[in-house]
């Protein structure tokens, strides 16, 4: 595995980049844990002021430092998106490929369910969550929500890959040796299918974190946790443009483009380059 | 006519013998009764049938293993037909019965087992035939745990490497290489080792050396001859390709667009061909002992209404 | 040091008209993948020629090279698969053309008018999305250089000297049966009368009836127009009907070489001799045996003669050095050191 992730390292230009853009965010987040100041913390610095020697990224009107607070957001943002995306995918998986193996009701009713989950429009879905949970609403609630949500395109994308499977005359061999369903959609057809898991986790990280950020701007959100989203909340309540207080806005949303850059990066390069030493390995021996 | 015997709904469950166990002794191995397969198409309003298999019979009997060779082209039904004979598609009408027992009724895990402990496929591409991200002797692996009842590493070693020396390998050659590193030719040994494990009693081999490179293809269908001989295996043997039908197989069916056209022993009906399909089919042969000899000239095969007799539409 | 009477049919004045002369092809696939580097030796030193009016057939299994070799003599290469050695020298019309060393509008007026080819696939050549006569135009119009309505009476002629109806014409490839596609591809590949025709594996995909069909069409249209032809075909059996001549191809090398009905009913090398004998036929039945073995990695080919882990004659020579290609009769080459041997020089013939 980690020769793998050597190789593509060395030899694949995205992969590199989004590697190491992901990586810095993932430490810029791991910096949290030494924050000087706890998260939730107001007026613990004199605020309005702009990127200096002693603040980097300035201070908020909230009187809060902009880089722990950054660190803070960033990682709560980050693991919220990776903690949709786990769970998305758990269902995705399980979902699709059942349908796309056992065929006939079985697929036709969890397409028919599939296909209605994904026309359901999102975002008021998750607004009048909101406004039904308020109090309520914590942060792994919302996560399982949008999890709940965000699996119907992918499932319907492993389960054309189960189908396809399904069919090769490998499967047929599975089958007469003795092999049981559950073995061979796990051990037989999941190798194909975890290329796309791989690029459809990133994919859905990025979709949950643009999700939760647009939910956190407006405030549907738990504002008092800081995510992305909920800075820029506040610097909106606080009118942070007008009053020129720029740095609120733009180190949250400069952070979060790369981290959107780099797990897209990560997601098409490690698409198309899952094994690279078993890939040319089958390239040898030329035929004709 | 199928032996007599209680109507079963299951397989029986324990059929190691050849001549079926708890089957009716007396049953012939394979009984294809009139068996047909419709495809329908077409959408709401109007619909189109396919025949791709119509009325076809035979029989193997149980204790006398052969080679029975299913001939035809592309379109005759021939692959559908294996497939219904191990029980991967439905017939639409008629019945097959595997020792006695009704094919199509197999339901339970058990019986489902049972039936592929006896009744084993070959297929026509070795290399799609194992998961190309995948060791190759996993198959093995998991048919000797399943089927032969071995326990434990070495017993599962054991059994894998002795189902390969039948078809002339071995385990040590064999162990932890992928389909890739292979010869199709090794493949195709392989998956006939594989398909050895359970001891069965019947193998439907669908075009097994077609996509087998010339000079390694006569191993593999001499293999097929000594599977008959030495281990008693009866064999239906699908191809279009009538020399190597006339090498190995006993007898021989030819169909043309699902239908059965001619059979009987294998030497008679490709040394006189009597129905004018099987004649055509025999002359349209090329043969490397034509070299010399000047081509026919060209014009499409036709029969006395001047339509073409050919699969073809 | 033994000095061969080496194969010196490039060099000799030709009686008849040559058409094509390959000499010494190399051509490798030379890859560069994540820091490992390989090369693969499809073709390896082939030299052979075509003349006018004339089949060469082309046999070997998979992995031999032989469609590397058919890319390579009409120029349909591209990295990582590259010419390293020899040359492809084409006769058109009188006037000898290096085909590597042509530019792009050259090569693009050759195609096709002078050299067109039948593929095994008929969807790789006709358009889907377009009716056959558009297919015919795509190909031939700019070559003909007619307008258009004497044109389409030109194919229509054409369509009836190879018995094909009119009304093809009008029809999308997908609403034809795959024996008459090849039909209609044959016929396109002949509309502009090329010197030369290359076939690779054109009915392979058929049943046998039809391909019994398509291949005396295919040989009644070559012998019409006097093209000249090269035939890529694993079967041996299509060969003895079609080809005049016969190249077998082993491991990127020709093995043997001649008139298709010398090189079959008395094959000399041991692998064509293997080749031709464990064939089954209707009426034989002698034990057929099969070749131990498989054909070699072409990245890491056996040393010496490629064919010598297989072969029941195998002597010491031929484990180091490859055998250069001997003239056993006129126009029967093979490349042997045991059933080949080449003669010393002063030794009595």
């Amino acid at each position: 595995m980690l020769t793998i992730f050597r190789d593509l390292f060395h030899y694949n230009r995205e992969f590199r980049i989004g590697a190491l853009l992901t990586g810095f965010i993932v430490f810029f987040a791991a910096l949290s844990l030494v924050s000087p100041y706890p998260p939730q913390d107001v007026y613990v610095v004199p605020p309005d002021l702009p990127p200096s020697l002693t603040y980097w990224f300035g201070t908020t009107s909230r009187g809060q430092d902009v880089f722990w607070q950054l660190t803070f957001a960033i990682r709560n943002t980050m693991l919220f998106g990776f903690a949709v995306a786990l769970l998305s995918r758990l269902l995705s998986i399980a979902i699709g490929m059942w349908s796309g193996y056992k065929g006939g009701i079985v697929d036709r009713v969890l397409m028919s369910i599939n296909d209605t989950f994904i026309v359901i429009p999102l975002f008021p879905l998750l607004v009048l969550f909101y406004f039904v949970m308020r109090d309520k609403m914590s942060w792994p609630l919302l996560a399982l929500a949008m999890a709940c949500l965000g699996w119907a395109y992918d499932a319907r994308l492993i389960r054309s890959v189960a189908m396809s499977l399904k069919n090769r005359e490998f499967t047929q061999q599975s089958v007469f040796s003795g092999m049981r369903t559950s073995e061979i959609v796990l051990q037989e057809h999941l190798p194909y299918v975890l290329p796309i898991v791989f690029y459809t986790t990133m994919n859905n990280m990025n979709w949950s974190i643009g999700l939760e950020v647009t939910l956190s701007v407006l405030g549907f959100t738990n504002i008092d946790t800081p995510t992305i989203g909920v800075m820029i909340y506040w610097a909106n309540q606080h009118t942070a443009m007008v009053a020129g207080i720029w740095w609120w806005i733009f180190f949250p949303v400069l952070f979060v483009i790369i981290l959107f850059i780099g797990l897209f990066l990560l997601a098409i390069s490690m698409n198309e380059y899952i094994d690279p030493r078993s890939r040319l390995a089958r390239m040898g021996g030329m035929r004709g | 006519m199928s032996a007599a015997g209680p109507s079963r709904g299951a397989y029986p469950v324990r059929g190691t013998s050849k001549s079926g166990a708890r089957g009716d002794p007396a049953a012939p191995l394979l009984d294809i009764d009139r068996v047909g397969m419709t495809y329908v198409g077409g959408g709401l309003f109007r619909r189109s049938a396919v025949r791709a298999v119509d009325h076809v019979s035979l029989r193997l009997e149980a204790g006398e293993p052969e080679i029975f060779a299913v001939i035809g082209e592309s379109g005759s039904g021939k692959t559908t037909l294996a497939r219904m004979i191990l029980n991967l598609a439905t017939p639409t009408d008629g019945t097959i019965r595997f020792l006695g027992a009704d094919v199509t009724r197999i339901r339970t895990n058990r019986d489902r087992m049972a039936f592929m402990r006896q009744v084993q496929p070959i297929f026509q591409n070795p290399f799609e035939a194992f998961n190309p991200l995948k060791r190759i002797d996993r198959y093995l692996f998991v048919s000797a745990r399943r089927f032969a009842g071995a326990r434990g590493r070495v017993d599962i070693e054991v059994t894998a490497d002795k189902a390969l020396h039948q078809v002339g390998l071995s385990l040590a050659e064999v162990k932890g290489r992928f389909p890739h590193e292979l010869s199709g030719g090794q493949l195709q040994r392989i998956a006939i080792a594989r398909a050895l494990i359970s001891a069965p009693s019947l193998i439907v081999a669908d075009e097994p050396v077609s996509m087998v490179d010339a000079s390694l293809r006569m191993s593999i269908v001499n293999l097929f001859k000594a599977l008959r001989d030495e281990l008693q295996v009866s064999i239906i043997y699908i191809t279009h390709d009538l020399a190597t039908a006339y090498y190995i197989s006993d007898r021989v069916l030819i169909m043309q667009r699902g239908k059965a056209v001619e059979s009987g022993n294998a030497r008679a009906v490709l040394d006189n061909p009597q129905h004018p399909y099987s004649i055509l089919l025999k002359n349209a042969v090329l043969s490397p002992d034509d070299a010399g000899r000047p081509m026919p000239p060209a014009g499409a095969a036709q029969d006395s209404s001047g339509i073409p007799v050919s699969n073809e539409e | 040091m033994i000095a061969a009477i080496q194969s010196s049919a490039v060099n000799a004045a030709p009686a008849t008209e040559r058409v094509l002369t390959v000499d010494n092809l190399r051509a490798y696939y030379q890859t560069r993948y994540f820091g490992i580097e390989r090369e693969v030796r499809a073709v390896d030193g082939v030299t052979l020629h075509v003349d006018r009016n004339e089949v060469y057939g082309l046999a070997g299994e998979s992995s031999c090279g032989k469609t590397t070799l058919i890319k390579t003599i009409v120029r349909a290469i591209r990295p990582p698969l590259n010419v390293v050695g020899g040359s492809v020298t084409f006769n058109f019309a009188g006037r000898d053309c290096d085909i590597y060393a042509l530019n792009q509008s050259d090569l693009e007026n050759i195609r096709w008018r002078h050299l067109s080819y039948i593929l095994q696939g008929s969807m790789n050549v006709l358009n889907p999305v377009r009716r056959v006569q558009q297919s015919f135009v795509d190909f031939a119009y700019r070559h003909i250089g007619q307008p258009m309505p004497a044109f389409l009476k030109l194919i229509e002629a054409h369509l009836h000297r190879v018995r094909l109806e009119p009304t093809v014409l009008d029809a999308y490839p997908h609403e034809l049966s795959g024996g008459m596609r090849q039909r209609v591809t044959i016929a396109l590949a002949s509309v502009c009368r090329p010197d030369f025709i290359i076939a690779d594996e054109p009915t392979t995909a058929l049943d046998v009836v039809v391909q019994k069909d398509v291949l005396s069409m295919l040989r009644d249209v070559q012998r019409e127009i006097r093209s000249s032809m090269i035939l890529v075909t694993h079967d041996i059996g299509v060969h003895a009907n079609v080809s005049d001549r016969l190249g077998i191809m082993y491991a990127g090398r020709l093995a043997e070489e001649g008139r298709t009905v010398d090189v079959i009913r008395n094959p000399v090398h041991p692998y064509t001799s293997h080749l031709v004998t464990s064939l089954p036929r209707i009426g034989d039945l002698t034990q057929k045996r099969g070749l131990e073995g498989a054909p070699p990695n072409l990245a890491d080919p056996p040393a010496g003669c490629r064919f010598h882990p297989r072969c029941p004659l195998a002597i010491e020579i031929c484990r180091a050095e490859h055998p250069p290609m001997v003239d056993l009769a006129p126009g029967h080459r093979v490349a042997c050191w045991v059933t080949a041997p080449p003669i010393k020089p002063g030794a009595l013939q």
